[in-house]
């Protein structure tokens, strides 16, 4: 494995040197994609390798940094990241190498290919840190290089002010990190993880519920829990699209990583009931709000950043109900709520990196993000839609994909909280059951409108009219990640097993033959008396089912003939102004939701003189109000700006009096050191 | 025999003190021209006195900091100032942000700052420079005070380079001088900061018609 290890970071090492050695474009795209496609396919198997081996593989490497040792550990935790992280990679590669075209003139090919070989290494590394600051440093290269990535097109307006937000909170977020760090390191006297695990004294109650929540809020900033998610409908859709892929997919997982790692490993076993209602709280809230802000957005990207809240929350709601388990000894509801949060993380990294894939094959075909401006593309672009429609089907978690079996475990898991002694735990757990459903429900309406507007019907601009098909690396990247769907959500019985290796060591049962019953082919929450499902089964079942009604028809229709002619319009010819419109299609949920989205309704319209029945113009404007951004990020930035207009006495622009701070500041310490 | 009664020692002390005798010239004379010669006046005596402790000491590099100090300092460094002086017409300091026998008053103010900040310090040094450092400590702080006190950019600049001669007495005094390398960067970055500061008043003249540096407030925002 350490082989493994090596190749993999001299993959992303060459790939992230060579681009920068040569000039021409071609070249660059090669060995920068290659590189990170080559490793990609390491990263997958030392994923793979990591998962089944029974030890924990550590390297480490001392330095004269006092705390500081490049310490890196693949135990099954780490290797089911590495191994996401270099699927949703190799995917992202394979893509980027036709997607870079979209750039060609504009950007510099070989810099922004060494760029994503920096980020897929640091968000590598990141997840084999064995060392608190180590990790850090990781952490923040990690950030660093993904505004770098997220401001390629700095040009544009709006990308910068993107990339400015997401440092900002990206930033406040590693100072929580740093907090949360420095508690355990002020117990234990030494930054490594092993004396995190294993500290020679329990922290007392008060300081270790301080680090739950500033783990909670650093890692929640990167990840995009609610009211932090401020930053991810601005920062993901500014990136390029195998960027937007990384981030949504991948990056933001790694803070799921950083929050399972503090929260089962640094604080194993000990937790009190409230932390986990917490997270079910923080999952409930993230995952409605992800999604009825995601029906709201009319630019494809903006949509997928905020359907990634959503399965943010889906996730620690899986993790939540885990941690509640954990806390009442249920271990076997513990490992199964924790299993179901990771077997979504995955699902989530395949499913959303290849919906953004297929978003920036539509923009690279059209130009443009916006769903209104698309429409009739399934006919000219048949692959992609394909795929976005498995993508599509997958994020609605409509049986049998894989987001359909993580879906279902986490309600599971949900659903079995009669079992907790506590009343109060036992009628909220099913609330939170209740408010996914509703999210289930809006997230199917959400991709209904953004592939319904965007691939049926008739072009609606010029832009979609003239689109052709993406060249085929493109359509590999698409498809192999599309693959990848179908495999998880048709093949349970081969990701469980690996699942359970990742939630044996933390939660102390393995469930594995329990979740699978009837050798894999039937999945249930632990008992198999209380429900079960089969997806091979369920698939087999809406195959026949289409089978048998063609065969109906076949049969039963013989002296029918099929005559094909155009849409009845009436009489009238068909126009593209005539197609239900993305707002159209989410008014009536914008209606029943008034309360949360606060919208702003605007009509102008003005008539003829002759009679009020015919309108010469109209104009028609609608906003739903930014919420979290106008009550709580608002005020905090006026009142810092109000603080910096404030100090800015003391800066007059003057040299002398600048030369006297120093002076007098110099003087004093002189002083006072004497 | 004592440290501070030795002859060598003696020497050192005395010219020491006419460094700081060239400071408090330096803050009482208007005339551009004649702060420039002061400065190199001074610069001689920081040279003269490495020269002595190199005699002193037989530590040899000292007297190519001694070379280097006459070149750069007493020769090159005055003239780029002086030819600075004559292409912008500029021959005295009129507006001084403080007048000339208050900046006296803080000069002596700062020199009892300087031994009293030093006194604890002096007594447990063994070398025969040891009373200089409280003396390098003073030539500092007033290059510094210069700074503040002037306007005109030539004058900032001389008072950098004040600054500059404390800090090497004060090297000198406290280890018989840095590494010669070390040495060798700080004249490379004198010299520098003398062209730059060249470049700099020439294009403030350009820009505002005065090497007034308190018009640089029209440039915040």
């Amino acid at each position: 494995m350490t082989a493994l290890l090596t190749g993999l970071l001299a993959c992303y090492l060459l790939g992230g040197l060579l681009p920068l050695c040569t000039t021409r474009p071609h070249l660059q795209n090669l060995f920068a994609h290659g590189c990170a496609a080559a490793a990609g396919v390491v990263g997958i198997v030392l994923g793979v390798a990591g998962l089944l081996s029974t030890t924990p593989l550590a390297l480490s490497l001392a330095s004269n940094i006092p705390h500081l040792t490049f310490a890196i550990r693949l135990d099954p935790l780490a290797a089911f990241f590495v191994l996401t992280i270099s699927l949703v990679g190799l995917a992202a590669s394979i893509y980027a190498s036709g997607y870079v075209d979209e750039f060609s003139g504009r950007v510099s090919v070989g810099l922004l290919g060494s760029l994503l070989n920096g980020f897929l290494l640091s968000m590598t590394l990141v997840v084999l840190a064995d060392n608190g600051f180590f990790f850090l440093i990781l952490w923040e290269v990690m950030s660093l290089l993904s505004y770098a990535l997220v401001v390629t097109e700095h040009e544009k307006p709006g990308v910068r002010e993107a990339g400015l937000f997401y440092l900002i909170m990206t930033h406040v977020g590693t100072a929580f990190i740093i907090l949360t760090f420095l508690i355990f390191f002020q117990d234990t006297g030494s930054f490594s993880f092993e004396a995190f695990r294993h500290p020679d004294q329990q922290l007392p109650e008060g300081l270790r519920s301080i680090a739950f929540f500033t783990a909670l809020i650093g890692f929640g900033a990167k990840t995009g829990i609610v009211p932090l998610h401020v930053w991810l409908p601005y920062a993901h859709p500014a990136a390029p699209s195998h960027i937007s892929a990384l981030m949504s997919g991948v990056m933001i997982k790694t803070a799921i990583y950083g929050l399972i790692r503090v929260y089962f490993d640094f604080m194993g076993g000990e937790f009190p009931w409230w932390w986990g209602f917490t997270l079910l709280v923080a999952g409930t809230v993230s995952a409605l709000l992800g999604v009825m802000y995601a029906l709201m957005e009319h630019d494809l990207k903006s949509l997928l950043a905020c359907h990634s809240v959503e399965n943010i929350g889906i996730i620690l709601l899986g993790m939540g109900a885990g941690m509640i388990f954990h806390t009442y000894g249920l271990h076997e509801l513990a490992a199964l709520g924790l299993l179901a949060g990771l077997y979504h993380t995955i699902n989530h990294a395949a499913f959303k990196a290849l919906l953004f894939l297929g978003a920036g094959a539509l923009q690279f075909a059209t130009h443009t993000r916006h769903i209104e401006e698309y429409g009739g593309l399934l006919r000219r672009m048949p692959w992609t839609g394909a795929f976005f429609l498995i993508g599509a089907v997958s994020i609605a978690a409509l049986p049998p994909t894989n987001g359909f079996v993580s879906e279902w475990l986490v309600f599971q898991s949900l659903f079995l909280s009669f079992q907790l002694p506590s009343l109060f735990l036992k009628l909220m757990l099913p609330i939170a059951a209740a408010m996914l459903a509703l999210t289930g429900a809006l997230a199917l309406a959400c991709v209904a409108k953004a592939f319904g507007m965007s691939f049926l019907a008739q072009p609606r601009s010029a832009h979609a009219r003239h689109a052709t098909e993406v060249p085929r690396s493109m359509l590999v990247g698409m498809g192999f990640l599309a693959g990848l769907c179908t495999v998880l959500g048709l093949a349970p019985m081969l990701v469980v097993p690996l699942l359970d290796r990742v939630t044996a060591p933390l939660t102390g049962v393995a469930i594995s033959s329990q979740v699978l019953a009837l050798d894999g082919w039937v999945v249930a929450p632990v008992t198999v008396e209380f429900s079960s499902i089969s997806t091979p089964v369920l698939a087999m079942v809406l195959v026949g089912a289409g089978a048998l009604g063609l065969l109906m028809a076949r049969l039963c229709g013989k002296g029918l003939r099929a005559r094909y002619y155009k849409t009845w319009g009436c009489g009238l010819n068909l126009t593209p102004r005539m197609e239900y419109t993305a707002t159209g299609f989410a008014q009536p949920i914008k209606q029943v939701f008034e309360a949360i989205y606060q919208p702003t309704v605007k009509l102008e319209q003005e008539f003829l003189e002759q009679s009020k029945y015919f309108i010469k113009h109209q104009r028609f404007e609608s906003h739903i109000e930014p919420v979290f951004e106008k009550y709580l990020y608002r005020p905090v930035v006026t009142l810092l700006l109000a603080t910096a207009d404030r100090l800015r006495i003391i800066q007059a622009g003057s040299l002398h009096l600048y030369l006297t701070y120093i002076f007098v500041t110099l003087v004093l310490l002189l002083l006072w050191a004497g | 025999m004592p440290a501070s009664t030795h002859l060598g020692s003696q020497l050192v002390d005395l010219c020491s003190v006419l460094l700081l005798l060239c400071c408090f010239a330096i803050v009482a004379q208007r005339r551009l021209s004649a702060c420039v010669d002061l400065f190199a006046l001074q610069s001689a005596f920081l040279a003269a006195t490495a020269a002595l402790v190199a005699f002193l000491t037989g530590h040899k590099h000292i007297y190519f900091a001694a070379a280097l100090t006459i070149v750069i300092k007493v020769i090159v460094l005055p003239r780029i100032l002086r030819k600075v002086i004559e292409r912008l017409n500029v021959s005295r300091e009129l507006g001084m942000n403080i007048n000339i026998p208050a900046g006296l008053l803080i000069c002596g103010a700062l020199v009892i700052i300087a031994f009293f900040i030093t006194q604890p310090i002096i007594p447990l040094g063994y070398l025969l420079t040891r009373d200089s450092l409280a003396i390098a400590l003073a030539i500092i702080l007033i290059g510094f005070f210069t700074m503040i006190a002037r306007q005109k950019a030539i004058t900032q600049m001389v008072g950098f380079l004040v600054m500059e001669n404390g800090v090497f007495l004060g090297a000198t005094a406290a280890a018989y001088g840095m590494p010669l390398i070390v040495e060798l960067g700080v004249f490379f970055d004198v010299l520098v900061a003398g062209l730059i500061v060249g470049i700099y008043t020439h294009r403030l003249q350009d820009t505002f018609d005065s090497v007034d540096t308190s018009t640089l407030t029209v440039l915040k925002e």
